[in-house]
């Protein structure tokens, strides 16, 4: 289990929770299939992009 | 049926509540699965055990029980959430935490969502088991 998950890049540690926080809240805020596969899409793709879009402003401090 | 009945029938039982809810606790999904949610104990067995176990792997910290501030104290209620995961991340983590790199430090990150995520579906599984919701 060590070597599927020590080596992971910052994007990739990211991926794997938002997506299993998106499916959870999905399953614990919506019903239905459909329904649930919006919201999880929704929520993963905000995760992602607001990590990034913080990650991009928090650059010019990095130096 | 009349709504009182209707409502008598779906109220399960204190016993129920709080054996789902410990269920779910100890191991997530569990509660779902003894509520015959199959789908719901899946996702969320393999959702917070999976972010449990990586965040172990990545070698994050677990709180202790011996908290030396508020930040010590708020993690390991957080990390208690995560059930027998807590219980068993000194066997899952053979290698112990190591949390000068970044990959450790979002272990810790991780398994604390785990066991919050954990808490979330144990009150799912209560209210459920109650019967306020299905």
């Amino acid at each position: 289990m060590n070597i599927l998950f020590a080596g992971l890049t910052h994007l990739e540690a990211l991926a794997l929770f938002s997506f299993a926080v998106s499916l959870t809240f999905a399953f614990l805020s919506k019903r239905g299939a459909v329904e649930r596969a919006k919201y999880f899409a929704w929520a993963f793709l905000a995760f992602l992009l607001v990590a990034i879009g913080i990650g991009w402003l928090m650059y010019p401090f990095s130096r | 049926m009349n709504e009182a009945v209707k409502r008598e029938h779906s109220t399960g039982s204190p016993a129920l509540r709080i054996s789902v809810a410990v269920a779910g606790w100890a191991i997530p999904g569990l509660g779902h699965l003894l509520l015959r949610q199959w789908g719901k104990a899946l996702v969320y067995f393999l959702c917070v055990g999976g972010l449990a176990c990586a965040g172990l792997a990545m070698r994050g910290g677990v709180f202790s029980a011996n908290p030396s501030d508020l930040f010590d104290r708020l993690g390991f209620f957080a990390d208690l959430g995560a059930g027998g995961f807590y219980f068993l991340s000194h066997v899952i983590q053979s290698a112990g935490p190591d949390v000068a790199h970044a990959s450790g430090d979002y272990g810790t990150r991780m398994f604390a969502t785990a066991g919050m995520l954990n808490l979330l579906t144990v009150l799912e599984a209560y209210e459920i088991g109650s019967g306020r919701r299905t």
